[in-house]
């Protein structure tokens, strides 16, 4: 069947957004940490966007941030997207202590030095926060 | 007018390019090139499937683009090549003027290449640069071609692992890019190579029409991946891009269309 020229054009549009649209469906953590705190009654979960968790290994570390801090349950990384998802139990803890143990310094077990500002919390639950 | 389409599409995707790794490189987006390069998805594929999890940064949108340029494939064979990839799009301009530059009429290079050995070429050393980039992604877990890609290496502002030697390599491609059009294209991508089988039996063919075809040869000197237009009834090869340059410079404007295979109408 004879087809006009402008389809190509139009399939590759359509591809591009196929692509980039349909992306969301596939997504999956980079990096799942449970740990070990007491269940919570009734625990929530938050969505931050960190800048400088952009792979699986900047994703380890920021979950790293977090295992020593009480009332923590779950962390998932989808760092393509710099998405993390904490859940973490209200009673023990907020957002805010989380934020400020995610933006902490982070000891680097390789070179055995402590970094600074490696990661920043852009947006908390979709809403834009100041940076520090 | 749709060869002035087509360089709106490829000068639009060079500048997006552009802008974005030039964005990240500044600190005012967290979106880097490398996520929209559709080899990820394929680099990140054994990941996701061994360990539910994708590779290093790569993620999601590159999983989704890799899977949409399938389906394009299939149906619109290496359209995307001719159409939207940046680096495509650079060498070929790269091509456009070595040609100028060395005064040939086709996009054949500057050597003779015996079509036997050009479709070898085509098949070994992309095979081997897909085996190769893989097997090291898989083995190590990181995007271990980053510092060697030339579109990353073009596009990301300096960004993460590119060192000196990556824009040696880089270089080198343009330079052999000027002596034989599209070498990176036809003979490396290995994005080129894993399209290819789907590509191959793509739907969508450009049929020349030999009761209208005068045997000029515009359409094979037209064409960037330099097929041999004029000598078959049908494109079958796998490395067609779907540019239509070949439609463009037919002087009786009806002998090449393109048809849906497969399909009656």
């Amino acid at each position: 069947m004879r087809i006009p020229q402008w389809v190509i054009p139009t399939l590759v549009i359509l591809c591009a957004v196929l692509g980039i649209g349909g992306a969301r469906l596939l997504a999956v953590p980079s990096v799942v940490k449970e740990y070990s705190a007491a269940p919570a009654a009734h625990p929530r979960t938050t969505l931050l966007v960190v800048s400088g968790v952009k792979c699986v290994d900047t994703a380890e570390r920021a979950a790293n941030q977090l295992k020593d801090l009480p009332g923590v349950l779950r962390f998932a990384a989808y760092a393509s997207r710099n998405r993390v998802e904490v859940t973490f139990d209200p009673d023990r803890v907020g957002v805010q202590d989380i934020r400020e143990a995610i933006e902490g310094p982070v000891y680097d077990e390789g070179t055995q030095e402590t970094q600074f500002h490696v990661f920043q919390v852009l947006e908390v639950d979709g809403l834009e926060v100041p940076t520090r | 007018m749709i060869k002035r389409l087509r360089t709106i599409f490829q000068a639009g995707v060079v500048l997006a390019a552009i802008v974005t790794g030039m964005r990240f490189a500044m600190g005012w987006s967290l979106t880097s090139v490398e996520k929209y390069c559709p080899f990820g998805g394929l680099e990140t594929a054994y990941a996701l499937l061994a360990r539910k999890r994708f590779t290093c940064a790569a993620g999601e949108l590159n999983l989704g683009l890799f899977v949409a340029l399938i389906l394009l494939a299939v149906l619109a064979r290496k359209a995307f090549c001719g159409w939207a990839c940046p680096l495509g799009a650079v060498f070929e301009w790269t091509g456009r003027l070595g040609r100028k530059v060395f005064g040939r009429e086709s996009y054949q290079g500057l050597w003779d290449i015996p079509p036997k050995v050009d479709a070898t070429l085509k098949i070994v050393l992309r095979l081997a640069v897909v085996a190769a980039v893989l097997a090291a992604t898989w083995a190590t877990g990181e995007l271990v071609f980053r510092g060697y890609d030339p579109y990353y290496v073009l596009f990301s502002a300096n960004g993460h692992d590119v060192r000196t030697w990556s824009y040696a390599i880089l270089g080198a491609l343009f330079l052999l890019g000027a002596l034989v059009p599209l070498a990176w294209c036809k003979y490396l991508c290995p994005l080129g190579a894993a399209l290819w089988p789907f590509s191959a039996a793509g739907r969508i063919r450009l049929r020349r029409h030999g009761e209208l075809c005068t045997g000029c040869g515009s359409c094979d000197d037209a064409c960037p991946q330099a097929l041999a237009v004029s000598s078959v009834p049908e494109v079958r090869s796998g490395e067609c891009t779907l540019c239509l340059e070949c439609t463009a410079a037919c002087p009786t404007g009806g002998a090449l269309e393109l048809h849906l295979t497969g399909v009656r109408p």
